[in-house]
């Protein structure tokens, strides 16, 4: 990257499953202020706003650029690459900056999927209206063949899910941008409802809305502030039909070939060789259990064939690398903004202002993005080193 | 104005977006339609350049960016390679139990979604450990066609 950048400011609204004491302009303002506060800056420094909004169509809103404009006068661009939009978002403020248009950007990302009454219909209409849409796929299905690929190629059993998600569910309760969130054991969780076979009810996401927003500044204007420098980031997308995934040389369905490489990219900006020892904490934008343990090889965290025991590890609590200190995606998804709270929550773990979820001594976090069928994937790394 | 405290009844604007649309298959994906409709078959499309059988035919590879060539028939037997059961009722979604899965079809490269029928799904946890087998399918027309990805689902093949 030409021009060192950092996170200086991060701010978040809490993400219930409804905010109906808000509009969502009033979500926005919210966790902006909180952002610049967090970041000691004004409106006035602030030379771009990246607003980060996924599918209209779950907020039912057509104009859902107004709220996240922030105030006129200021440079504006949408991004929208699905559960990737907020990482997306960050990587179009980042490349701003670099470019030299401007020294500090608000990136303002807000999910309004609590307006929606029936979601899994509107999350039906992401896919191929031409072959695939008329077949009922939905988001959760889709999770969930991939779920029954990675049993049948790398040993994955119900209870590794169960065991993640009740693992994931302990450290929710430390978040204080979640409401009451629900504490089970894995057994609880293989005792709920089916959603979409091998995939319970406990393991997914709930909904959940609200706004997360973060001062990216260049290092001509950070000061004296406590940030987290952007060590590496990158960004790819892959190709739309899961069909065609399957077979393909450069790696199958559950390889997550574009995360994988994305990670390769983000890695050598970063100077990261071996990522077991050189990471200390990743946040991963997986929505159910299955889709983070598949994150784990592509990430470099393990090889596909440890996959089990590093999930297994981190179950009982024996791996060094802290996964989803803050709960992750499963406790809070609001779309939109869920793969920017990824990055924002690595950015509080590296400046240690991650308050009662505060991990120690973490030096170098990862976060991921995945958005639509995993057509864009992308790496973020963070560090308390300035590059 | 009169005091009126902050914590009144919040008000819920209720809403649905109702808005009619076509899409348009295109000639590749019609000639593929009107071969399930007419003759009960499926068909692919080879890559010009990657040689790969694309199933449902595609007028070009994505992976390669090239226009593909051959009209190749796949099927209608092949080997479900993932697939889910979904077990809760969403609105707007068909009524559950219902599995659907990835079928990589006799002469294809690629796999096609649809619809498994004809297998118990009384028991969750026993049809899902049997359709983790990989276990061969066929493809099964409906006797009424109309030229849609509906016209035909998956079955077990008797083993």
């Amino acid at each position: 990257m030409k021009r060192p950048v950092a996170i200086a400011g991060v701010g978040q609204t809490t993400y219930p499953r409804r905010h109906e004491r808000m509009n969502s302009a009033e979500l926005v303002r919210e966790a902006v202020m909180r952002a610049l506060a967090d970041a000691d800056v004004g409106l006035d420094a602030i030379g771009l706003v990246v607003g980060g909004v996924a599918p209209d169509a779950l907020a039912g809103l057509n104009h859902i650029d107004l709220p996240s404009i922030v105030r006129p006068g200021i440079a504006y661009l949408r991004i929208n690459t699905g559960g990737a939009t907020g990482s997306s978002a960050l990587l179009a403020g980042l490349t701003w900056i670099c470019a030299g248009r401007c020294d500090a950007a608000l990136v303002v990302t807000l999910e309004r999927m609590g307006h929606a009454g029936t979601a899994q219909k509107v999350f039906n209409s992401i896919f191929d209206p031409i072959y695939e849409k008329d077949i009922s796929l939905s988001t959760i299905s889709m999770v969930a063949m991939r779920a029954t690929m990675l049993m049948q190629q790398h040993g994955y059993t119900q209870e590794h899910w169960a065991g993640l998600a009740a693992r994931n569910s302990r450290s929710a309760q430390l978040n204080d941008t979640l409401h009451h969130p629900r504490l089970f054991t894995p057994a609880q969780v293989l005792a709920s409802p089916v959603l979409s076979w091998p995939i319970h009810a406990l393991e997914g996401c709930p909904m959940s809305e609200g706004a997360c927003v973060v001062v990216l500044m260049s290092d001509r204007v950070v000061g004296r502030r406590r940030v987290a420098w952007i060590q590496g980031a990158a960004a790819l997308s892959d190709t739309y039909a899961m069909g065609d995934r399957m077979h393909r040389p450069e790696g199958s369905l559950v390889d997550l070939y574009t995360l994988s490489r994305s990670a390769q990219k983000a890695y050598a900006q970063a100077g990261i060789g071996e990522p077991r020892s050189q990471i200390d904490c990743v946040e991963i934008q997986a929505p159910f259990a299955s889709s983070e343990a598949m994150a784990y090889t592509a990430l470099r965290l393990c090889d596909a064939a440890e996959g089990v025991r590093f999930t297994e590890g981190l179950i009982d609590g024996t791996e060094r690398i802290c996964v989803n200190p803050s709960g992750g995606p499963q406790f809070a998804n609001p779309v939109s903004a869920t793969a920017l709270i990824r990055i924002a929550e690595c950015a509080l773990q590296v400046r240690g202002t991650a308050g009662r979820r505060q991990r120690p001594d973490v030096r170098r976090a990862v976060a991921t993005g995945q958005g639509g069928a995993t057509q864009f994937s992308t790496c973020v790394v963070l560090g308390a080193e300035r590059p | 104005m009169k005091e009126v405290p902050m914590n009144a009844d919040l008000v819920t604007i209720p809403a649905t977006w109702d808005f009619q649309y076509r899409y348009f298959a295109g000639e590749t994906a019609s000639r593929f339609f009107n071969a399930l409709r007419h003759e009960g078959r499926i068909y692919g499309t080879r890559c010009s350049q990657c040689r790969r059988v694309l199933v449902p035919a595609r007028s070009f590879c994505d992976a390669c960016f090239v226009p593909t060539g051959d009209w190749i028939q796949a099927g209608p037997d092949g080997t479900l390679e993932i697939f889910t059961i979904v077990g809760t009722r969403f609105p707007g979604l068909p009524d559950p139990p219902f599995a659907i899965g990835y079928v990589t079809l006799d002469g294809a490269d690629t796999a096609i979604l649809n619809r498994i029928e004809g297998v118990d799904l009384s028991d969750l946890d026993r049809a899902g450990s049997r359709l983790m087998q990989r276990p061969r399918v066929t493809a099964k027309f409906a006797p009424q066609r109309e030229g849609r990805i509906t016209d035909f689902v998956f079955v077990p093949l008797a083993s």
